[in-house]
């Protein structure tokens, strides 16, 4: 034991606790404070104590974000967590060019927001390409108001966060299905199980502590959302910003030379407890099956 | 007791909902610096200009004044530093958040007020009172801000807008090449007729909502804000009958289905794209016209501005203002001085289709004359005549918020959600926060867009600059910038 100090393990860990502390900790505490003040981007702020959280009760937009954020989670989370595994499943087999459609799978997680949007832009637009398709098809007399009608915005706007994930967490799926044994698939098989049962009996325990991953991380993901209800709003949120979500009210409000910083550090915090709670309790949820 | 796996798993949902809320909306104190009425003391040293988006384009007549100056003024230095419209307003929240406000700096009116109203700037009315009479009256009043004595700017440069239209899609839809419209109803008429025309190929108008409504209310004499300056007055008959007829445009299919929630950038694009028949807005944005579609500026023909029941023809204004903190304010008002005077505006009006504020320079034969007859020529002659009795329409306490606010109803009206006189009630009904609610008033609800503003900031940005952005695609909000 000659020779080792007590601090030599924190002289290694100081190059991450300074970033760490420099940003997260800190601008978490001064968010926090603010969120009890009536400070504005300006600066200066007095203490008003808890009025700001007071004020989020009787704030319409701040419901109608709470609203429409929940309505993300409820809508994406399920497919983010579905449907990267089925395309797990497909790309899975080790066949001539699948790694040309992992690839190509794969390519929307790396494109810029911005690029997605405008993608998705022209193809939503009046007179986008889905439009025009439905249109030739004789679906629809009328374009539909993808992009200008509040719901169907949010929901364009889901599809987006949709595209966008699929490739990233069917990389993560992946791993995971390769990690599941072949012995038992192939046991499974000896059985006279069927492929469907083999999934479902085999692979999908094996694979569920992924899938509490993934929906984890996306619910994470879509309590955050932004970029997506921005970049196809052109910035609007939809008419009468009714397709506003919790991160893009909150940027609403803090910036600019209007900004309330100290209202909107409390609807961060509000935020940064909703996605709290719903980590812990997915976390619990899937401890709890564990032990059972 | 947890399991240890239990433990990490809580840390790491922690850390990672932590993450998540970690906005970083942090607060740094700003305390102007004293307050020098009228900057004394040697002109020299080094002072910082900052301006809105002029380089490249203008980079050349910029540095020549520059260089001109520091030659007149031996000791001086001047750093020029030139930030894009887009995250302007972020950039200068946190300089003046942080006390670190450039010396000479460039903003438009509503831009400037909610930093003026912080006592940030020197007031003109002291600080150069003795080049007051040189500058346009309207212009140089557009910097005040209400409830306070003084205007905080040397007016710098502005636009008066007028009517540019495709000439092309004109004949395409039965309309005289030669007659743009002249009022609000005749706007409307032609633009139905050109939709009809285009089959949805291309449409008569945009309507650039957080750009042009407010000031279109004001010219057809709708009063925006009463004598307190407190309160929102254009709940009026006029105003909901205004917007029936926006409601019917939309209805009728007059304006693009997407065009609900875009604003003035995308409208340029769509005319430059030859998928709209008529502009209503700065002549400046001709050259960008010639710039990015040839063919289209070649078949644009200009009208005067359009103007309704007032009669009143509505200007943009950008100005120059020095801050209290400035540790060199005699250079910086001497500079801003120097940069607004009438001979240099009047040969930065020969670059572009600008007007200056400088009334002598106004009087220069060249803004009488069509020149060569081009379009660019005959917008100067018309937006130099319609300046003598131009104002700044739009209250500097229609921000970016009010926009968003107010822009956020209508287009609920125009989709049907809202009635025209129910919205206007919904507007009008609580001050806002910026027009100085009393005390106790509940603060005013969040803006819809910024933007979009904003905006429009955004925040739906709800700027009433002059200055064209620059012609790329974009997905935010931009300054608007009309008339």
């Amino acid at each position: 034991m000659t020779g080792r100090r007590w601090y030599v393990p924190w002289l290694f860990l100081l190059p991450a606790l300074a970033v760490a502390v420099a940003f997260f900790i800190v601008p978490f505490a001064n968010t926090a404070v603010l969120s009890f003040t009536d400070a504005s981007t300006l600066g200066g702020g007095t203490f008003t104590g808890t009025r700001n959280y007071a004020r989020l009760w009787s704030d319409d937009q701040f419901w109608l974000s709470v609203r429409n954020t929940l309505l993300y989670i409820a809508v994406v989370v399920p497919l983010l967590v579905a449907l990267p595994l089925g395309l797990a499943l497909l790309v899975q087999k080790r066949v001539a060019g699948i790694g040309f459609f992992r690839a190509v799978f794969y390519s929307p997680v790396v494109a810029s927001m911005v690029v997605a949007g405008l993608i998705w832009s022209w193809l939503l637009s009046s007179d986008g390409l889905v439009n025009s398709v439905l249109r030739g098809l004789h679906v629809i007399a009328a374009p539909l108001p993808f992009l200008t009608d509040s719901r169907l915005l949010l929901f364009s706007s889901m599809a987006m966060t949709v595209w966008k994930g699929l490739g990233y967490y069917m990389v993560v799926y992946l791993a995971a299905l390769a990690n599941v044994p072949k012995s038992l698939l192939e046991a499974a098989e000896v059985d006279g199980a069927g492929p469907v049962r083999r999934f479902f009996h085999v692979t999908l325990p094996l694979v569920r502590p992924t899938m509490v991953l993934v929906a984890t991380l996306a619910a994470i993901g879509s309590a955050k959302v932004f970029a997506e209800v921005f970049t196809l709003s052109d910035g609007s949120a939809g008419p009468g910003g009714e397709a506003r979500t919790l991160v893009y009210t909150i940027r609403e409000v803090g910036l600019g030379l209007g900004g309330e910083a100290g209202y909107a550090s409390a609807m961060s915090i509000v935020l940064f407890l909703g996605t709290l709670g719903l980590s812990v309790a997915v976390t619990r949820l899937n401890t709890r099956e564990e032990r059972a | 007791m947890p399991s240890s796996r239990g433990i990490r798993l809580a840390v790491t949902t922690v850390t990672l909902a932590l993450a998540t809320s970690a906005c970083g909306l942090g607060s740094s104190g700003s305390s102007p610096g004293a307050d020098a009425a009228s900057p004394t003391g040697k002109v020299g040293g080094t002072i910082t200009l900052e301006t809105l988006q002029l380089k490249p384009t203008f980079t050349d007549y910029m540095t020549g004044v520059i260089a001109a100056y520091e030659k007149d003024h031996p000791g001086t230095k001047v750093n020029w530093v030139d930030i894009p419209f887009q995250g302007a307003q972020e950039k200068l929240t946190a300089d003046a958040a942080a006390g670190a406000l450039p010396d000479v700096v460039n903003l438009n009116p509503q831009f400037a007020q909610a930093l003026e109203a912080k006592d940030l700037f020197i007031d003109m009315d002291k600080g150069a009172s003795d080049v007051k009479s040189a500058y346009v009256p309207g212009a140089w009043d557009a910097f005040k801000v209400p409830g306070k004595d003084g205007s905080f700017a040397l007016p710098w440069y502005l636009t008066s807008e007028v009517t540019m239209y495709n000439k092309d899609l004109f004949t395409k839809a039965g309309l005289d090449p030669q007659k743009p419209p002249a009022s609000f109803d005749e706007l409307l008429a032609d633009g139905a007729k050109l939709s009809a025309a285009g089959k949805g190929s291309f449409f008569g108008i945009h309507p650039a909502l957080e750009n042009r409504f407010i000031t279109d209310l004001a010219k057809q004499g709708v009063p925006l804000l009463d004598a307190s300056g407190k309160k929102w007055t254009f709940n009026t008959p006029d105003a909901a009958a205004y917007l029936q007829k926006l409601v019917d445009a939309y209805k009728g299919g007059v304006y693009p289905q997407d065009s609900l929630t875009q604003n003035h950038s995308k409208e340029n694009e769509a005319y430059q794209a030859g998928r709209i028949g008529l502009l209503p807005s700065g002549p400046n944005f001709l050259a960008v016209i010639k710039k990015n579609a040839a063919a289209i500026a070649a078949n644009t023909g200009v009208g005067p501005q359009i103007t309704g029941a007032s009669g009143a023809t509505n200007m943009s204004v950008m100005g120059l203002l020095v801050p209290k903190a400035s540790k060199n304010q005699a250079t910086a008002m001497d500079f801003a001085k120097y940069l607004s005077d009438a001979q240099n505006q009047l040969a930065f009006s020969k670059i572009v289709t600008i007007l200056p504020s400088t009334l002598s320079s106004l009087k220069d034969p060249y803004f009488s004359t069509d020149g060569d007859g081009s379009p660019e020529s005959k917008a100067r002659k018309i937006s130099a005549a319609q300046i003598a009795t131009a104002k700044n329409l739009v209250p500097v306490q229609y921000d970016s918020r009010v926009t968003a606010a107010v822009i956020g109803k209508v287009q609920l009206a125009l989709q049907g959600k809202l009635t025209p006189s129910r919205r206007s009630t919904r507007l009008s009904r609580k001050p806002t926060r910026s027009a100085a609610p009393p005390a106790d008033a509940r603060p005013a609800r969040r803006p819809t867009a910024s933007p979009k503003s904003r905006r429009a900031h955004d925040h739906r940005c709800g700027w009433h600059s002059p200055w064209p952005p620059a012609p790329v695609p974009s997905r935010k909000p931009r300054p608007s910038s009309t008339d």
